[in-house]
């Protein structure tokens, strides 16, 4: 036989003979669960073969990118930017797109569990959800409302509001939230010292696009910090797209991290001396007049007067000279603008530091400027609150404290992993060990749900609904939506609608403040109020019209952009102030600064259970797959250690082990270690592999923020005459040439 | 004023397009964003510690990283390497079953089902670009409902590189074909230029003097990675650390 017959027409005679055999299949084969049908009809969404995008929002650290992903017949299959969101505009960053895989994790929790060999003992026992529920409520039923504790982090805005309002109803105590990216980005200060300068607690943000002359103090914003996207989207307008010419760019910091190689000019900075550099560099400008004539105005410049710039440079290490030509650098411009990061930040002089480098935009009149600093917009309607920032790190400790002294019997986590992200020091383990029940949201047993006795594990991001404000927000005031892409894998349940299920059995007031059914209910009534905004990006006629639209363009932003400038009159109760940096650990037994940070791979380590991420070379040294230990080749030396060489770095709280990586970007004094890796649990990626450079830091504090004084670590390091090579793209064989393997 | 020509007389290309891409290195932050986009958008593995340990890493762009002086002046710099999708290929003579090939749009292509594992082809290439399957990729389960059913899935023993995302390149010209239009300079996006946040890398046919790609690689800025080699890259990069204008 010989039919000449196209692929198409194949196609479509074999899927119709399949459509008829299986349609005769259906009455014989109901009783079982397995009926074989067609794709003749598919769902609308599908278009087998073809690409359906979803918008939605990303999830992977808390900046709260806008993404579109690309599903084909069902499944996910790639994350793009959002090109119409304002914040990332289309651009997505390692993480963001390594999503997928947080999805599809082969280690992922599949139906809720409770731990039946005890705490750590990882046997678990599947439940069904109306079980776990309701040992859930009646765990929550036989205690006073006061010893509940709801420990959040990287949570969607909706259920921080859901959580929040579940808490007052039931008269626990409020949401207590932490995350370590939050944390090493400095959140916590900025918001406290934009409170404080500003009287608002929306975070700065920084119009890096329009400036001729960068300074940043400790601010990777083309790394991990705040939000790395869209800031480094607009360093490549600030670096080529300008019409007058390429932007200058000096970062301060003791590494040269990726965003210092960036840089013009990277100043090696002693740690903690941030805030006294940019004082120096003030008390320049004024005294000398530096800059637009009448720039700054008497009262500003008196801000500056208890400055001694000698002794300031004396202590920060930075040559007078050095500083005067800096100045004018920054004083000269037209549009420059001053960063401050979340290195500085993470001192114990913090929050003084902060403000003296945010007082020098003050006195370049750079607050509420094209190219100079922004507040946030907030969310642009009621209904739809943003998250406030974390909290800070004695707010954590104020919990501890709560869980040691027995006043906590049932503690909740969602989205945080404390046992991992917290200093060892801070002693969250045997403060866990004193609370009888710990329920845990996480979809993947992490090292706190190891710790916790049920796991109610939330959908994958990439499964639920949600929305987000972001913080540091765009140009315009946006509230980005977050929408299922694919059906949920397994027998997960959103934690979102899990609170509305335990505010319904709980009755009474809890049921009444919270009356939807479900999340996705709350979502609709909530954003329906943006419907009549004459602001809207998109003409929609109806509700029913915006709520579609809602989901299809990823969430609402105004038409045009909208800058919020603030009001700088909180500058001026008192003096800046110099306060030198201390550090935890003698400098005779630990000569070092332990210099721990946030790579663009791993992150904070949240992200440590994707392989993609685990593979990603590390910009500066190549490196993936392991923890690391930075040092200057001229202490490598004199310690005795080369390249690959395994060495024990020891503070007065702990010690790790780490492969040597002689880095000539780094300060000899300090020694610089990645976040990322030392877990012992979050899937088999991530688990048992390097080190976690929590177990070396001290907990303490920045007493005016209250923020983890994360850079205040001093340490030793040990030669332990083992080797291990380390896994780079580089290779170390070239010579003295650098060459790839 | 004509611009210079930029490729061979002799160039092998007939087509009215020739693909190429820029690559900013003023604006790249070595981010790697490009990195992970790839291994997604091409089904690329990861190969775990050892292996890449063993420098059996699979990534079809890289960013390599230079150093420049001692500290306390230092300075690093970086440059995503990708396949340059040369004009005269090295790889391409070499190998001993035509499995890798020139295009009529210049693309130096990889037929996977033709490819033995010779590794000529890797050796041959300057650029370092060129990645061997040495074992079976594994995707544990779901993983792999994660893979792009657009771009077949390597097997042990098969050579593989960077296809400029052919995939994406075929589907933007097929669809406008059944539109009946003109492709539009900007429409094809490989997915490291679509991800890549400061916009450093530019995709786009370098035969158009009007794309937004053959304008960049006229700046003054540009040079092309081992341009004395004389295998006439379509990757240009431009210079860092000076201005355009």
């Amino acid at each position: 036989m010989s039919i000449d017959l196209s692929r198409r027409e194949f196609l479509k005679l074999a899927t119709l003979s399949v459509a008829s055999t299986a349609g005769a299949c259906v009455p014989i084969n109901s009783r079982t669960k397995d009926i074989l049908e067609p794709q003749v009809l598919p769902p609308e969404d599908i278009l087998p073969g073809d690409t359906t995008y979803y918008a939605s929002t990303c999830r992977q650290c808390p900046a709260g990118c806008g993404i579109i992903v690309g599903t084909i017949n069902g499944r996910a299959k790639k994350i793009e930017g959002n090109p119409a969101y304002p914040i990332n505009r289309g651009k997505l960053c390692a993480r963001g797109q390594a999503g997928l895989q947080d999805l599809y994790h082969p280690d992922r929790l599949r139906n809720a569990v409770k731990q039946s060999g005890g705490r750590g003992s990882r046997k678990f026992e599947a439940l069904y959800w109306e079980d776990a529920i309701a040992l859930l409520i009646q765990k929550l039923a036989g205690i006073d409302p006061v010893r509940v504790a709801f420990l959040g982090g990287k949570m969607p805005d909706h259920l921080y509001f859901l959580s929040s309002r579940w808490l007052e109803a039931m008269g626990a105590p409020p949401l207590v939230r932490f995350n370590l990216q939050s944390t090493l980005d400095g959140r916590i200060t900025a918001s406290k010292a934009a409170q404080s300068l500003f009287g608002s607690r929306q975070l700065p943000i920084y119009d890096i696009a329009n400036a001729e002359v960068i300074f940043s103090f400790g601010a990777n914003f083309l790394d991990t910090w705040q939000s790395p996207v869209a800031y480094s989207q607009q360093f490549g307008e600030f670096r080529q797209g300008q019409a007058g010419g390429r932007g200058f760019f000096v970062q301060f910091e003791p590494r040269l991290s990726s965003t210092a190689a960036s840089a013009d000019e990277w100043v090696p900075l002693r740690p903690g001396t941030d805030g006294l550099v940019a004082l120096a560099l003030g008390r320049i400008i004024v005294e000398k007049g530096l800059g637009h004539v009448g720039a700054f105005s008497q009262e500003e410049a008196d801000l500056f007067r208890d400055v001694h710039v000698g002794e300031l440079a004396e202590a920060s290490q930075v040559q007078v000279e050095k500083l005067e030509q800096l100045a004018l650098i920054l004083a000269s411009a037209d549009r420059s603008l001053v960063i401050p990061g979340g290195y500085p930040a993470g001192q114990k002089n913090g929050f003084a530091s902060y403000k003296a480098i945010q007082g020098l935009n003050l006195i370049l009149r750079r607050i509420g400027q094209r190219g100079g600093v922004y507040l946030s917009q907030p969310s642009p309607i009621d209904t739809l609150p943003g998250a406030p920032a974390m909290d800070s790190f004695m707010e954590i400790m104020a919990l501890i404290e709560r869980m040691n002294s027995g006043e906590v019997e049932v503690l909740l986590i969602h989205g945080a992993n404390p046992v991992y992200e917290l200093p060892s020091a801070a002693g969250f383990v045997e403060a866990v060990n004193r609370v009888p029940f710990v329920v845990s949201f996480s979809s993947i047993v992490d090292e706190t749900a190891v710790q916790s006795d049920l796991i109610l594990p939330d959908h994958s991001y990439l499964e639920t609904w949600g929305y987000q404000v972001a913080s540091p927000g765009g140009d315009r005031p946006s509230v980005s939506s977050q929408q299922p892409v694919v059906q949920p894998l397994y027998d997960t349940r959103s934690t979102g609608n899990l609170i509305l299920v335990l505010a319904e059995e709980q009755g009474g007031e809890v049921a009444e403040v919270l009356p939807w059914a479900n999340e996705l209910l709350f979502l609709e009534d909530a954003s329906g109020g943006l419907f009549l905004s004459s602001l809207s990006p998109y003409n929609v006629k109806t509700a029913g019209d915006f709520w579609s639209a809602w989901r299809q363009y990823g969430g609402w932003w105004t038409r045009r952009e909208l800058y919020q400038e603030p009001d700088v009159t909180g500058f001026f109760d008192q003096p800046l102030k110099a306060i030198e940096p201390s550090f935890e650990g003698e400098s005779e037994e630990y000569p070092y600064h332990l210099y721990p940070y946030s790579g663009v791979a791993l992150g904070d380590g949240s992200c440590a259970h994707l392989p993609w991420l685990q593979e990603l070379p590390d910009p500066m040294t190549t490196a993936c797959w392991q923890t690391w230990v930075e040092i200057n080749p001229q202490t490598a030396h004199s310690i005795g250690v080369k390249d690959n060489e395994i060495v024990k770095v020891i503070s007065p709280y702990g010690e790790i082990t780490a492969v040597v990586v002689v880095y000539p970007g780094i300060r000899p004094d300090v020694i610089a270690v990645p976040f990322g890796q030392g877990h012992t649990d979050s899937g088999h990626y991530a688990a048992n592999r390097g080190a976690n450079p929590m177990q070396l830091l001290a907990a303490v504090s920045d007493e005016d923020s209250g923020e983890l004084a994360w850079g205040a670590t001093r340490v030793r390091v040990e030669p332990t005459g083992e080797t291990h090579e380390l896994a780079r793209l580089e290779s170390l064989e070239g010579e003295g040439r650098e060459t790839i393997r | 004023m004509k611009e210079e020509k930029l490729f061979a007389e002799n160039s092998p290309i007939s087509s009215n397009r020739r693909w190429g891409m820029v690559i900013d290195l003023d604006r790249c932050t070595g981010c790697q964003a490009c990195v992970v986009a790839c291994h997604a958008e091409n089904n690329v593995p990861v190969v775990g510690e050892a292996e890449a340990a063993y420098g059996r890493w699979m990534h079809w762009i890289h960013i390599e990283r230079y150093w420049e002086g001692e500290y306390p002046n230092i300075k690093a710099r970086f440059m995503p390497v990708l396949c340059q999708q040369c004009d005269e290929a090295p790889c391409e003579p070499v190998c001993p079953v035509f499995a890798t090939y020139h295009t009529d749009e210049g693309l130096n292509a990889q037929i996977y089902n033709r490819c033995i594992g010779t590794r000529y082809c890797g050796s041959a290439c300057p650029y370092k670009v060129r990645t061997f399957n040495w074992f079976d990729p594994e995707f544990p389960e779901p993983l792999k409902e994660q893979l792009n059913p657009n771009v077949t899935v390597r097997t042990r023993g098969i050579m593989e590189k960077c296809t400029f995302c052919i995939q994406r390149i075929r589907q933007v010209e097929e669809g406008a074909k059944m539109a009946d239009r003109v492709l539009e300079d900007g429409e094809i996006q490989p997915a490291c230029a679509q991800s890549c946040p400061p916009g450093a890398i530019v995709f786009g046919n370098l035969e158009d003097e009007d794309s937004l790609a053959s304008k960049l690689a006229s700046s003054r800025r540009s040079f092309r990675l081992l341009d004395e080699l004389g295998t006439g890259p379509a990757v240009i990069y431009l210079k860092g650390g000076e201005t355009n204008v």
